[in-house]
């Protein structure tokens, strides 16, 4: 049962990322179920040129043009003609579906569901969640041409109900200007020795998971719940003005109401930034407060006075992702009790770690795995502008309730992991609104300055519940009568 | 005095009267709810956008016998009496939970709580936590067989859970609507007559005979249980 599976069996987004320059989301209905099945065993199959091929786990020297992966949710599963008895067989979250969970993900006022652009004001339309990764969009545009033919024509098999186009930014950043992508779970791998942290069952359905003892439901037939696992797809706008005023205006405020060199030692701006006064120095002290990193992805825990960019103390990576030394302090670091990093920070709060928290049992048993790109034009703070821009994501583990929402409801949003933050929210992404919001930033002498007052940076503007079957159940669908 | 208020008073007084009771239950009420059966509402808290509200939540959990005799009632108690200890221990290191006790009501063994956060988290913590001492007590309610061992079904038993735990009546009278029209897949917002809703709470108790009423008092609300231990130097 632990065995490590059959890589070709896996889609190949769940335990590696392609790294890749673009990628497009297509939102798809199916019209037809016997064309959307004949697409289905084609994209297995691998070798028709008329349909991108599934991209498998496969290691591979060299990636194919376009990497191809997708998604099905409820809905989707039962367009595809999947029995009853083993419809009924998965998880009551992922049944349910992301709007009915909304008010455990903080999808409310300006996130609620309701207010969610075409195709996820229809969730009932959202069947398929199809990904394609390439290094040139004109890669992206032949695959998206052949699901276009087989959406149109004499297949009409899909509906394609919308597209979301992503793109990596430069430096693995994110909108905010963070480094981003830096701690995934590592899956224990035999064939890997030296990665041993996470176990399968936390991205995997059928193996062992971090809990001891607990398994995860997997659905029936075990033909298609086993090597499949759930993604979570969010389309978040991130306000990247509102998180730089808002920068600004803490700086302000810290600067005429506190002493502060209680945050920033003398002389220290120019170690955080080379041309920084004192003002833009607390800004980037409460960005990465707020972040748990520093904006070049030093952890705040590592280095609590200033980022460690271009410095050899840190172990930054490669340009091939691989870390130089034995140890990678961007991500080998644990918060313990003397920490500087906040609890309430962004970081903590999804992933605290080794450090104390409510749940004693729950460190380490909520990890995701995050495949996510930039999406709208590039941000420019001295140019204003009211493009949408943010994140499309796919947060991927093995229990819907047991990682995502678990994380979202009681640690993102919250703060019930440690007393010291509960009842408030994620100060990056959490539902905040000003007249309630606040958030401890750590003094240099142990203490504590709180900031109130900041807005909600973080929308959520779509997404969908989605199960990754392994290939063998992408051929049993195909094959449903 | 005018026939009209007469006639109101008359109407008013009809409650009272025994062969209109008697037409209310055996007669209306049935033939409403064979017309317009209400689906069971689930059972806990709902998630709330307030903070503050997603802490001290109540669970009432209502778990049927197997055995409803004097003796099988007896085995519950033993059940719980030699796992006590380790049920609270456990409780204890799930590090959400305010106060927890079990009470023998009729056929049922109920389990009536006080926890922070998630109701599945904390039902999920539990298991994982206590899982294997917990099936001793599942192995003697109704139903409870398929969800033994818990930890190896813990989704379903969190289903279960959800499933019997009492629905909490919503504190403002009129959220019955949204809570019907949401479980009857209905829009949000669908229009109601304030009047039907007497009529709406009596199908609904056919559907849910037994409930919770609102949410309850707290003390010193928006205080999780670690924040109490705590300020209370009792290490949490």
């Amino acid at each position: 049962m632990s065995q490590f599976p059959d890589l070709a069996e896996l889609q190949g987004n769940i335990l590696h990322g392609y790294r890749r320059a673009v990628v497009r989301h297509l939102v798809l209905e199916v019209v037809d179920r016997a064309a959307a099945q004949r697409f289905l065993a084609a994209s297995i199959a691998g070798d028709s040129s008329d349909v991108p091929a599934i991209t498998r786990g496969t290691i591979l020297e060299k990636l194919p043009d376009v990497c191809f992966n997708l998604g099905l949710t409820y809905e989707g599963l039962r367009a595809l003609g999947t029995p009853a008895t083993h419809l009924a067989s998965f998880p009551t979250e992922f049944v349910e579906g992301m709007t009915r969970r909304a008010a455990k993900l903080g999808d409310f006022g300006a996130s609620a569901p309701e207010s969610w652009p075409s195709p996820f004001d229809r969730p009932e339309r959202v069947h398929v969640v199809a990904t394609l990764y390439a290094d040139k969009t004109a890669s992206l545009d032949r695959a998206t041409e052949q699901v276009e033919n087989f959406a149109a024509g004499s297949h009409s098999a899909f509906a394609v109900a919308g597209v979301r186009d992503g793109r990596n930014l430069d430096g693995n950043k994110v909108i905010f200007g963070y480094r981003d992508s830096i701690s995934q779970p590592s899956i224990r791998n035999d064939d890997i020795p030296d990665r041993v942290r996470d176990p399968l069952g936390t991205v995997l359905l059928g193996y062992p998971t971090r809990s001891e003892g607990i398994v995860f439901r997997v659905p029936t037939p075990p033909v298609l719940g086993r090597n499949g696992t759930f993604s979570v797809f969010r389309v978040l706008a991130q306000d990247a003005f509102g998180f730089e005023d808002y920068l600004d205006r803490a700086a302000d405020e810290l600067i005429a109401d506190h002493d502060v060199d209680r945050l920033l030692a003398p002389g220290a701006e120019k170690r955080i930034g080379s041309d920084l006064t004192q003002h833009g120095a607390l800004r980037e002290i409460v960005a990465a407060q707020m972040c748990g990193r520093w904006r070049d992805g030093t952890p705040y825990a590592v280095s609590p006075d200033w980022p460690l960019s271009g410095s050899t103390e840190l172990g930054m990576e490669e340009s091939d992702g691989t870390p130089p030394g034995s140890r990678d302090l961007r991500n080998d670091f644990d918060y313990g009790p003397t920490s500087r990093c906040p609890v309430g920070s962004h970081m903590r709060r999804v992933n605290p770690r080794g450090g104390l928290i409510v749940q004693r049992i729950a460190n380490h048993t909520r990890r995701l795995v995050r495949r996510g790109m930039t999406y709208g034009p590039d941000f420019d703070p001295a140019i204003r502008d009211d493009e949408e821009r943010g994140l499309l994501g796919h947060f991927i583990g093995a229990n819907l309730g047991a990682q995502f929402e678990a994380v979202m409801c009681d640690w993102l949003n919250l703060g019930l992991h440690h007393p010291d933050i509960t009842g408030s929210n994620d100060p990056l992404i959490g539902a905040n609104q000003p007249e309630t919001s606040w958030f401890d930033l750590t003094a240099r002498d142990g203490g504590a300055i709180r900031l109130r007052g900041f807005p909600r940076f973080v929308t959520t503007r779509g997404g969908s519940y989605t199960f990754l079957p392994s290939l063998p159940a992408l051929s049993y669908l195909s094959k449903l009568p | 005095m005018s026939l009209e208020s007469r006639f109101g008073r008359y109407v008013d007084a009809l409650p009272e009267k025994a062969w209109f009771k008697f037409l209310a239950t055996h007669v209306v009420v049935p033939y409403w709810n064979w017309g317009d059966p209400k689906p069971k509402l689930p059972g806990g808290p709902r998630p709330s956008t307030q903070p503050s509200e997603n802490v001290q939540r109540m669970m009432n959990l209502v778990m049927p016998l197997a055995d409803t005799s004097s003796l099988g009632r007896a085995k519950a108690v033993m059940a719980i009496a030699q796992n006590a200890e380790e049920i609270f221990a456990g409780l204890d290191n799930v590090g959400t939970v305010h106060t927890a006790r079990f009470v023998i009501l009729e056929d049922n063994l109920c389990m009536i709580s006080v926890y922070d956060g998630d109701f599945s988290n904390y039902i999920r913590d539990f298991i994982e936590t206590i899982g294997s001492v917990f099936d001793d007590v599942m192995s003697l309610v109704k139903g409870g067989e398929v969800l033994i061992p818990t930890a190896q079904n813990v989704d379903a038993f969190i289903d279960w859970v959800h499933e019997h735990d009492l629905f909490q009546a919503p504190d403002f009278p009129t959220e019955l609507f949204a809570l019907q029209d949401e479980r009857a897949g209905r829009k949000r917002g669908t229009p109601h007559e304030l009047r039907s809703l007497p009529r709406e709470l009596i199908l609904q108790l056919q559907a849910n005979r037994n409930l919770s009423l609102g949410g309850g008092y707290r003390a010193y609300p928006g205080v999780s249980a670690a924040q109490v231990r705590s300020r209370f130097g009792m290490g949490w």
